[in-house]
Formats: C-alpha cells, sequence, structure tokens
C-alpha cells in the first residue's frame, strides 16, 4: 500500500520506441535542425557575429540595441611554468610598460608588454610560490613577498636582479603584504604575522616595528590586508578581512580597531578599496561579492551584494579610474562589473582552470589601459576592455 | 342501463341521413344531412337532441358516419356542391367535433386507404386540423377520465399505435408531400405538449375530487420512447415537468403516478431517456420520486443497466444518476450497493482485461462519483471492503499493459485512497495529467463542473509563462534592482554590458577524456558528478574511437545494463540507452551476442530485459539508416535534453511506422518528380540482421526461476514479438529476410490468441512487418503452406478481437497479405506469357 508506483518505474509495451526515428522520418529531423542554421550558412559573407548578436538580442534580456558578443583577450602571454598567483603592472613612466608576475613556482616574471616576451626572470624565494609582487613607485625596486616567510625588495635596474634588503615575516598563510608609502624614502609595510589573527607593521627602510594589531575576538587566520592613508589627515588605517568572514577597520596610529562587520559567512578571500569614494568589497569562497563602504564616522558599513553564477573569488581589483570592478573567478572566468551600481557587464572566458589574479594597468593614456588574468592554467591573458570612452573623453 | 340499449330513434335517424349522404345530389339536402349528424354532437343548452341521444350516436354512430364520409360509398363529386365554407364547417367539423379517438382512427385509416387525389388531400388536411387545434390532449385527457370496460384492450393497443406511429403512416402514404407537422420533429414535441396539457387538466380535477387514471397516458410515453422518440419527446417534457414538480404537490404526485403507470416492458426507454433529459439529480428525483424502491425494473435499469452495462452516457448522466440515489435517505442503500457493484466491477481483474477502455473509464468515473457522494460514516462502515478491492483493483490495473488502464487505476487510487483517509496516507502516483486524468479527479469535488475544469486549464498557462520569464532575465536580475532612480552620476550606463549568455554554471569535475577511463569511472567512482559526466560523454567517445569503444565493447555494455540510476541523473535512460545503442553499432556481432544471451539468463528485472530489446532495435534502426544521412551530433554529449521523452514511452510510433510504410507503398499518380534520386549507399544491418534477430528466438519457452516469457511476463512477450517485428521490419530488402520471415510467423504462430491484448498487438504487427518485409516470391513459396490458415486467423480476429487496435491492425496485415499476394500472381502471369 506505501509503496509508490512510479509510471516510469516499469516500462510497458507501448508499441515500440524504436519506430520512432526510423529512415522514414528522419527527413523531419534534419529539416528541424537547419532551421537554426539556415540563415548563416544562405550566404558565407554575411557576418557572423551579426548574426549571433541578432540571435543575443532576440533573446537577451538587455536589448537596448545589440548585445555585443563577449570579448576576446588581445593577447596572452605564456611560460610562467607555474600558477600566477600574483600580477603587477608598471606602465607610467616612459620606458616599456612591464607587467610583474609571481609564479606558483618561485619565479617571477618581468613581462615587456612591448615585445610581449618575459624580459626577465627571477628566483628568489627559493622556490617557494610568489604570493604577491609590487614596485615602490619613487625608487624601481620590485617588492616581491613568497611562502618561505620572506618580503624581498629587488633592485632591477640596469639589468641588476638583486635582493637589496628582505623582511621575515613568520606568516605560512596566503595573505599578501600592503604597503604604504608615506613619503619619498619611507614606507609601512603591513603583513600577517607568526601569530594567527597578528598583523604586524613596520616601517622602511628601517625595518622598525610600528605597531601590532591583534583583534580581541577569534577570527581566524587574517586572509587579506589594504593599508592606506586617509584624506582627512589622521594617521594610517587598515582594512583586514579575516578567516571567519568579517572585515575590520583598523587605526594603525591608535592600534585599535575601528569597526567590524561580519561580510561573508565563509572565509574573506580578497578584498579591495576605493579610497576616493571610500567604498569597498570583498570576495570569499561563496556565490557572491559583498559590497560595503565607509561612512564619516569611519564606520563599516554593508551595502548590496552582488550574485555570481559560479562561486569562489581570488582576486578583486578597481580600475583607476573607478569605473570597472574586476572578479577572478574560481570558476575560470573574469567577471566585470560597473564599479558605481555594480552592475554586470562581461564575462571574460578565456582560462581552463581557476584564475587568481587580476590587476588593470596603470598606463598614463586610458586608451591603452589593460586588463591582465592570471591564472592556474599558467597563462596571462591581456584584454581590452571599456576604453572607448576614453578615447573621447 | 339505458343509455347502452340500443335507441331505435337515433338509429333510423341516422340511417336516414347516411341513406340522403348516399343518394343525394341537392346540395341543400346534403347541408340539412350533416347539419342533423352536427346536432347530435352539439353539447350546450340549445341543442336539440338529448344527452342520452347524443350518447348513443357517439358510441354506435360516429364512426360509420365518419366512414362514410371519408368515402365508402360517397360518390366523389358531391362536396364539391358545398362551399367551401359549409364544407370546413360541416364536413371538417364533423372530424374535429366528435370522438377524438374515433376520428383519428378514421382519418388514419382513410389516410391508408384513399389513393392519392383530392380526397387524400382533403384527409390530410382534416389530420393537420385535427392536431393543431389540439384535439390530441382531448384524446389523451378523455382516455384519462374513461375508466369503464368499454375501453377494450384491441382498440387501446391500435389507438396506441396509431398515435405513435402517425409520423410513419403520414410518410409512407405522403412521401415527399409530407406534411411539415406529421414529421417527427414536429409531431413528438407537439405529443409531448398534448400530453403535458391532459397531465395539467388532471391535475386540475384532482384539486377538484375527481379521479383519474394516468395509464393511457403513461402508455403513450413508453410507446413513443420505445420507438426511439424519446429524446424528442423527453426533451420537451422533463424540463416542463420539473419545474412543475418544483412546489407543486399534485404535479409530483400525477409525475410519479404517470411513471409508475409506464408497462414494464417499456420503462427502461423512458427512464433513459429521462435521465439524459432532466437537467439535475433533484429534478430527476422530483420527476419519478421512489421509484427505484417500488419498480423492480426502474432499480434494475437504475442501479445496474446504466452503470454497468451500458458505457455511452456523458458524465453528467452519471452524476445525475448517482446524485438521484444518494438524496434521499430511502435510496441511500441503494447508492452503498450500487458502490459495492461498481467498485467489484472495477477491481475485476478479468474486466480490466476484457472489457472495452471507454467501459472502463466509465464505471472509474462511476466509481469516483459514488465515493464522492458518500458520507464519512457510510464511508467507515464500508471501509475494509472498499480497502480490499482497492488493493485488488489497483493491481490489476497496474498490471496492465495499456498506458490508459495504468493511468486510470492509479488517478482512481489516488482519489479512492485520498477520501477513505487512511490515517494521512495516501498513495501518490507519477503520471502525466492530461484531459481525462483531469476529468477524472473533477469527480470527487462535488461541487465542481466542466467551467472549473477549464478554469484549471487556464492556471496553467501563466505559470509556465511566468517559468520561463525569470530565466531569460537571469542575467539582469542584478542590475535591476541598481538602476533604480538613484544619482544619476553615478550610474555604470554609459558602459553597455557584453553579451554574458555563456556565464552559465560549472560543474567542478572534467568529464573523462578516454573510454577507460569512463568505464573506471562508471565501474567504481562514488562521486555523482563524475559518474553524470561519465556517462553524458560516454556515447561520444564511444563513436569518436571505434577501436578503443570494440576493445571495451561487451564490458562497458555490461556495466551499463547494470547500471541504476544511484544519483537520480537527469536523462539518465536516455544516455545510458544511447550509449549502449552506440556500442551496438560500432562493435555489432559481439555486443549483439551479449544482449541476447543475457535476455534470457537469470537474474534481470523486467526494465532490464526490455532495455535490452530497445537497445537492440534502436541499434539495428541506426544500422538500417543509409550512412550518407550523418548524424547531428549525438545528444548524450551537450547534455541530453531534458525534454526529449524516454522512446519506450511513447505508443503512437509503431503505428506512425507502419503507416509512412504504407503510404510510401502507395502510388500518387500526381507526385512529381521534386526529389533528387537517393544514392545508392551499403546498408549496414542487412550483414547482421541474423545477429540481432535469431538468438532471440531460441530460448523463449523455457521458464527461468526468475523469468517465464509464456507465464506472468507477458509484458516482455509482447515487447520481445514487437521488437522481433521491427527487427523484420528493418531487415527489409536482406537477403536473410525470407528466412527472417518464417522464423517468425512460427514463432507468433503459438502465442496468437495470448490474453494479453499487447501481447496479440505485437504478435499482429510482427505478422505486418513479415508481410511487408519478405519478398514477395519466398511468401508464396515458402510460406504456402501457412498463408491460408493465417489468413483465417486475421479474418477472425478482425472481426472478433476485443481490442480496436487489434482489429485494425488484423485488417492492416489482411490488406498487405492480399496485395503482396496480388502482386506475385500478376507477376508470375507475366512471366509466363513471356515465355
Amino acid at each position: 500500500m506505501n509503496t509508490l508506483f512510479s509510471e516510469r518505474d516499469c516500462v510497458f509495451y507501448t508499441g515500440t520506441s524504436t519506430g520512432s526515428s526510423s529512415p522514414l522520418n528522419g527527413g523531419s529531423f534534419s529539416s528541424g535542425a537547419c532551421f537554426q542554421s539556415s540563415p548563416l550558412t544562405a550566404s558565407d559573407n554575411y557576418p557572423k557575429q551579426t548574426a549571433f548578436g541578432l540571435l543575443a538580442a532576440t533573446r537577451g534580456p538587455n536589448d537596448r540595441g545589440m548585445l555585443r558578443p563577449a570579448p576576446s583577450p588581445i593577447y596572452t602571454l605564456r611560460g610562467a611554468g607555474g600558477p600566477l598567483n600574483t600580477l603587477h603592472f608598471s606602465c607610467k613612466g616612459g620606458n616599456t610598460p612591464l607587467l610583474f608576475s609571481g609564479s606558483g613556482k618561485g619565479a617571477i616574471h618581468v613581462w615587456n608588454l612591448n615585445t610581449r616576451r618575459a624580459e626577465k626572470t627571477v628566483e628568489g624565494h627559493s622556490g617557494h610560490s610568489v604570493v604577491w609582487v609590487g614596485t615602490l613607485r619613487e625608487t624601481d625596486a620590485l617588492i616581491s613577498q613568497g611562502r618561505d616567510m620572506q618580503v624581498c625588495l629587488w633592485d632591477l635596474s640596469e639589468g641588476r636582479s638583486e635582493v637589496t634588503d628582505s623582511v621575515w615575516t613568520g606568516s605560512v598563510g596566503f595573505c599578501q603584504c600592503s604597503v604604504l608609502e608615506t613619503s619619498s624614502s619611507a614606507r609601512l609595510l603591513a603583513f600577517a604575522g607568526h601569530q594567527t589573527e597578528e598583523i604586524k607593521i613596520i616601517e622602511l627602510p628601517g625595518k622598525t616595528p610600528v605597531c601590532t594589531l591583534v583583534p580581541d575576538a577569534k577570527l581566524g587566520m587574517v586572509m587579506c590586508i589594504k593599508l592606506w592613508q586617509p584624506d582627512s589627515g589622521h594617521g594610517p588605517l587598515l582594512l583586514a578581512g579575516y578567516e571567519d568572514g568579517s572585515l575590520l577597520l583598523w587605526d594603525v596610529t591608535q592600534r585599535s580597531a575601528l569597526s567590524r562587520v561580519k561580510a561573508h559567512p565563509e572565509p574573506v578571500m580578497c578584498l579591495t578599496f576605493d579610497l576616493r569614494c571610500l567604498r569597498g568589497v570583498s570576495g570569499s569562497s561563496e556565490k557572491q561579492l559583498s559590497a560595503w563602504m565607509l561612512d564619516g564616522q569611519n564606520n563599516l558599513q554593508l551595502q548590496d551584494n552582488v550574485a555570481l553564477v559560479n562561486p569562489g573569488v581570488s582576486q578583486l581589483c578597481v580600475r583607476a579610474d573607478g569605473k570597472l570592478l574586476a572578479s577572478a573567478g574560481w570558476d575560470h572566468r573574469v567577471r566585470i562589473f560597473g564599479w558605481k551600481k555594480l552592475r554586470p557587464l562581461a564575462v571574460l572566458q578565456y582560462h581552463t582552470d581557476m584564475v587568481l589574479s587580476v590587476a588593470f594597468s596603470d598606463h598614463q593614456d586610458p586608451g591603452h589601459r589593460l586588463l591582465a588574468a592570471g591564472s592556474k592554467d599558467h597563462r596571462i591573458s591581456l584584454w581590452s576592455i571599456y576604453n572607448e570612452g576614453a578615447d573621447t573623453g | 342501463m339505458e343509455s347502452l340499449a340500443p335507441n331505435p330513434e337515433v338509429r333510423l335517424e341516422v340511417s336516414r341521413c347516411f341513406r340522403t349522404l348516399a343518394t343525394s345530389t341537392d346540395a341543400k339536402d346534403l347541408v340539412a344531412t350533416l347539419q342533423t349528424l352536427h346536432c347530435y354532437l352539439d353539447e350546450g343548452p340549445e341543442s336539440r337532441t338529448d344527452p342520452v341521444q347524443r350518447a348513443e350516436f357517439r358510441r354506435a354512430h360516429f364512426t360509420p358516419a365518419l366512414r362514410l364520409l371519408g368515402g365508402g360509398g360517397i360518390r366523389a363529386d358531391w362536396p364539391a356542391g358545398l362551399t367551401p365554407a359549409q364544407q370546413a364547417e360541416l364536413w371538417d367539423g364533423l372530424f374535429l367535433k366528435g370522438p377524438p379517438e374515433q376520428a383519428l382512427l378514421v382519418l388514419m385509416e382513410a389516410m391508408g386507404e384513399q389513393r392519392a387525389g383530392a380526397n387524400l388531400d382533403r384527409f390530410v388536411a382534416i389530420t393537420e386540423k385535427f392536431l393543431r387545434s389540439g384535439r390530441l390532449a382531448d384524446l389523451l385527457w378523455s382516455r384519462c377520465l374513461e375508466t369503464g370496460p368499454s375501453d377494450s384492450p384491441q382498440l387501446r393497443e391500435t389507438l396506441l399505435g396509431r398515435i405513435a406511429a402517425l409520423p410513419d403512416v403520414t410518410a409512407n402514404r405522403l412521401h415527399l408531400r409530407n406534411k411539415a407537422l406529421f414529421l417527427p420533429q414536429q409531431y413528438y414535441p407537439l405529443l409531448a405538449t398534448e400530453m403535458l396539457a391532459a397531465l395539467e387538466r388532471t391535475c386540475q380535477s384532482l384539486r377538484d375530487g375527481t379521479d383519474c387514471s394516468l395509464t393511457f397516458v403513461a402508455q403513450t410515453l413508453g410507446k413513443v420512447c420505445i420507438q426511439g422518440h424519446s429524446g424528442l419527446v423527453l426533451a420537451v417534457l422533463a424540463p416542463r415537468l420539473s419545474v412543475f414538480t418544483r412546489s407543486d404537490m399534485v404535479w409530483q404526485r400525477v409525475c410519479w403516478k404517470l411513471l409508475q403507470n409506464v408497462p414494464q416492458r417499456w420503462m427502461e426507454s423512458v427512464l433513459t431517456g429521462l435521465v439524459q433529459a432532466v437537467s439535475g439529480p433533484d429534478a430527476l428525483g422530483r420527476i419519478i420520486g421512489n421509484l427505484v424502491l417500488t419498480n423492480k425494473k426502474a432499480q434494475f435499469v437504475i442501479t445496474h443497466k446504466l452503470l454497468l452495462l451500458q458505457y455511452k452516457y456523458e458524465t453528467g448522466v452519471l452524476r445525475i444518476v448517482l446524485g438521484y440515489l444518494a438524496a434521499d435517505r430511502e435510496r441511500r442503500p441503494l447508492l452503498i450497493q450500487v458502490l459495492r457493484s461498481v467498485l467489484q466491477a472495477w477491481a475485476n481483474p478479468s474486466a480490466v482485461k476484457h472489457t472495452p477502455l471507454d467501459q472502463q473509464l466509465y464505471v472509474s468515473k462511476a466509481l469516483l462519483l459514488s465515493v464522492s457522494l458518500l458520507k464519512d460514516s457510510e464511508l467507515q462502515e464500508l471501509r475494509s471492503e472498499l480497502l480490499q478491492c482497492l488493493l485488488g483493483g489497483m493491481q490489476s490495473h497496474l498490471d496492465s499493459g495499456v498506458v490508459r488502464v495504468r493511468r486510470m487505476g492509479m488517478v482512481v487510487g489516488e482519489c479512492l485512497s485520498a477520501r477513505m483517509d487512511l490515517n494521512k496516507t495516501k498513495l501518490k502516483f507519477e503520471y502525466e495529467q492530461d484531459e481525462e486524468t483531469l476529468e477524472l479527479l473533477c469527480l470527487m469535488s462535488p461541487t465542481t463542473d466542466e467551467p472549473e475544469a477549464e478554469q484549471v486549464n487556464e492556471v496553467d498557462t501563466p505559470q509556465e509563462t511566468s517559468a520561463t520569464a525569470p530565466s531569460t532575465q537571469d542575467a539582469s536580475s542584478p542590475n535591476k534592482s541598481k538602476t533604480d532612480p538613484g544619482s544619476d552620476l553615478d550610474s555604470d550606463d554609459e558602459l553597455t554590458p557584453y553579451d554574458m549568455s555563456g556565464d552559465q554554471e560549472t560543474s567542478t569535475a572534467s568529464p573523462p577524456r578516454y573510454l577507460r577511463d569512463c568505464l573506471e569511472t562508471l565501474v567504481s567512482s562514488e562521486d555523482p558528478s563524475r559518474v553524470e559526466l561519465s556517462l553524458r560523454v560516454a556515447e561520444g567517445l564511444v563513436r569518436r574511437n571505434i577501436f578503443a569503444a570494440r576493445e571495451v565493447s561487451v564490458q562497458l555494455t555490461k556495466v551499463l545494463l547494470h547500471m541504476e540510476d544511484k544519483y537520480s541523473i537527469s536523462g539518465f535512460l536516455s544516455l545510458r540507452q544511447a550509449t549502449m545503442v552506440a556500442l551496438t553499432v560500432t562493435d555489432c556481432i559481439s555486443v549483439t551476442q551479449y544482449l541476447t544471451t543475457e535476455f534470457y539468463s537469470l537474474n534481470y528485472s523486467l526494465r532490464q530485459r526490455l532495455d535490452i530489446l530497445e537497445v537492440l532495435t534502436l541499434a539495428a534502426q541506426e544500422l538500417s539508416k543509409p550512412i550518407a544521412e550523418t548524424r547531428t551530433p549525438p545528444m548524450g554529449v551537450s547534455g541530453a535534453p531534458e525534454s526529449t521523452p524516454y522512446p519506450g514511452d511513447n505508443p503512437v510510433h509503431w503505428r506512425e511506422v507502419v503507416q509512412k510504410r504504407i503510404d510510401s507503398k502507395t502510388k500518387r499518380l500526381r507526385k512529381g518528380a521534386t526529389q533528387p534520386p537517393a544514392t545508392a549507399t551499403p546498408n549496414r544491418y542487412a550483414p547482421v540482421a541474423g545477429h540481432f534477430f535469431f538468438p532471440l528466438l531460441s530460448n523463449y519457452d523455457k521458464p527461468q526461476v526468475t523469468f517465464d516469457l509464456l507465464g506472468g511476463d507477458h509484458l516482455v512477450l509482447g515487447r520481445l514479438i514487437h521488437s522481433l517485428g521491427l527487427l523484420m521490419h528493418l531487415a527489409v530488402n536482406a537477403p536473410i529476410a525470407a528466412q527472417m520471415g518464417c522464423a517468425l510467423l512460427d514463432f507468433v504462430w503459438a502465442v496468437r490468441y495470448h490474453a494479453d491484448q499487447m501481447v496479440r498487438r505485437g504478435v499482429l504487427f510482427a505478422v505486418c512487418s513479415v508481410f511487408l518485409s519478405m519478398p514477395s516470391e519466398n511468401l508464396l513459396v515458402d510460406l504456402s503452406d501457412q498463408l491460408f490458415e493465417t489468413r483465417t486467423w486475421l479474418a477472425d480476429v478482425a472481426e472478433e478481437d476485443p481490442d480496436a487496435d487489434c482489429r485494425s491492425l488484423a485488417i492492416q496485415s489482411l490488406v498487405l497479405l492480399d496485395k503482396s499476394l496480388k502482386k506475385q500472381l500478376r507477376d508470375q502471369q507475366a512471366l509466363t506469357s513471356e515465355s
């Protein structure tokens, strides 16, 4: 009595199945199949993209005219030989535009974006994965952080590749450092410390410890930090994301936490912060980005969430003009959002494995701006996206 | 007693009149004589005759007088002497004023005897006038009053016959010159209104305290109904009676009496007409009262015949009949009795097998309706009985091979179990809703009527649109909330989004790239996503790398055959099937060998055996297709579309195949050569057809422990025979077709009268395909001794099989056989004449 019978479970004799697509009615199948493709095959010189765009426009939701087809990378850089954990552009000066990349095999590549070749490869972390690379604005120095718990300062000028200085962090995590250049010669370096929840800030080049920030509550490992100098003239502030999903705002000079929000149920994987409008966004291993902002009293306030199709974000980056936000997704895709309203604008599909890093270039000419994405599939893809408006204005 | 004694005075006077009429040519004499006759009919105070004389005239002399006037012995020209006015008043008036039954009888008699001419026309005119002036009501009313012995049965019978058959008599006599009034469409409604008038007068007189007899009216009603005019009569009668009886007790009594007086032999036709004509159960209850309790015949008709023996009526009739039984306390035991018998009829396994589908549907409806009418207390009493029958009935319905029967059983089971409230548990089946199931489901809700059923349909459409809408707006939904009127400067509108339709959810695992990996995953992996991916790519891998596929073909087939849908993968069945078909096509001989052996081996479920058959037929079909027709990329790779129905569930396809096959054999003269001539390609199926076919024929009669083809597993038997038929059909033009045909005919011969209709259908299909595919010369040579018997059998099936599909298939086979034989004989004649 309680057995539920399903009609599916017992397939009965219902005439034959197999007659369904006998040669006799095969014709009707093929005619159905050619229905969609016929506009394309009818004339070969018919622009395929337009046809595709037409199709897309008919079913696309945002049909303010035709939708542009999804973009493709303008070029890719191969040969890094490992997953690309971090990317950094250096295109400001009059010299050749460069892209620095740190690989999981411990190599730092310096890519010449004119020749599109690796100009130099340096290995300074004894084979350990490079977590972060950056350059100091004033000098040509490269700064890199590896999982050998060292942060190294490099002199790469005039063909050299020497470590000029190094700092031992003691952190075994993946938290990337954050550097703040306070003056032409001095800078603050924030990094995760030896203890689980500890953030240390030291002053370079003297390596004098400025402070150690440890939260009162148990928040887990430090996942990501961002150090910056607010316009208001107070001491530097630091944003940190922790393993339990909360974000803390630290006042470095007071050594006190100013504000705390729980932005994610999962660990905060990455965050980015726009100094100009005091807004930021953080990503996690779940299917959404969390946006937040700082109000006048230095309180963190959560804003809307942005839904993602697939979970997991490894890095977020806002373009310097404050128009675009790029996210490096675990689903092999880079997503572009409008930064103002966080409207999804594009999905960049090229990579065949997790995208680990994204970076916007700092070209002085906005028309040349690039977006670089580094992936676990050992490739860097470079995209030119939403540069049109900049040409005219 | 005085009136009965012959009154010599009247007789003398009347005979004098008759003489005058017969002989005189003087118009004045005639007028005077006719006026004298009229005197005897005139009622009222100014009449010159006394009532005794009048009664005597009516009794004894009226009919002869009319007969005389009607033509016997009167010269043909004499009415011409009268003016039209006199003729209308005196001559016609005599017919219209006198006792109506005598007038009608004479009129009908005269109509029968007269030859065509002026006289006949006159009688037709008078009859029309007679009917129009409401004399029928007078006639009926007079019979209501008369109760005396003068009412001889012969007279009554004759009168009844004349009243009921007037349209027939006139039509036979007048042919094309028949009057519109005499047509059944006008006459019977007229008769009905006259009956109503008579009943009305009866009511009136009952109120005045006079007794009346409704016997004659009831007999008229019965007679008309048994002659097949119940629809016309009751369409007028029933609504009026329903209205009259609503408030008037006298009317109700009159109606009950009327129905009681209908003779037994005509009761059925009156009742069946009535239940179709009334508007609802209440109206029926008011009109027939508790007739079912008093009248055995009525009880039989209402509780048995209408429900269990006949099944042509609309659902509304069922509703009325059962509602009528449920409406009254005294009738409720009958409802329960009906429920019992209907339940037994529904649950009877033999009935499920042998009665037509429409009747089963009808019985199901009756069952649901009567259950819905039960009160909870009655339900409690019947519960154990209901439950027992329900279980038995469910089993026999679910055992059936016919989809509709199963579905009906499921719906009824669900409804009954829900109504019985079995500790809050109820049956729940998965079946596709269609009109039939919806109608059945509607029956359980007592207030629901057809309009509501339509509403149900209407509700469906908005759901569909709302379901599709969000999917198209997926990409834009996040920004929708953002584009509310805010600071215009902060908007992202200047940035046009790219096409993001490619942004789909990704699965974490990657599909296997080699067939061996795929096989390994399917064998050992516990990861649902990996198994699903492997299953999805399996068909593509098999087709892409034929050599790798041949190495593992049997092994992979084995794995797939034993695979269960552990992770409820969408499209599991079709994916698995497609892969097995690909394997069979790729490595034909060894896989078919494996599959055909496994078909008869131990420890397989029915499902698996059916799968084997399906895979074999699909593979054969694919092989028999021309190679040039390249397949579209295998659907298994790019995520099988959910909507593709599992082919085994569709019952119409094979019929289409047969139909198309027949079409292709039919020559159409006007069809030009529009299609380019087909290029010849080798048939891949022909060389291997035997591997598919013959192993399946062996072993069928060796029952295993778990599998008895000729016993309980007739489902598989039917499917097996059908598959064999298809394999045969696909082998057309193959050299081996002749042997296959002989073997198949031999095989099906043993089961040609199988009890299960699906098996019989399969057999007939197989025979069809033999006749289609076997070369006609082989048909005559190889099967010559069997053909005669087969023909007789087919003719027998075509006439007597209870299943309509079987009958039509048998006819089709006969046609095919005849065609094939004729062709062969013609060819032979051509050959002999040439040589």
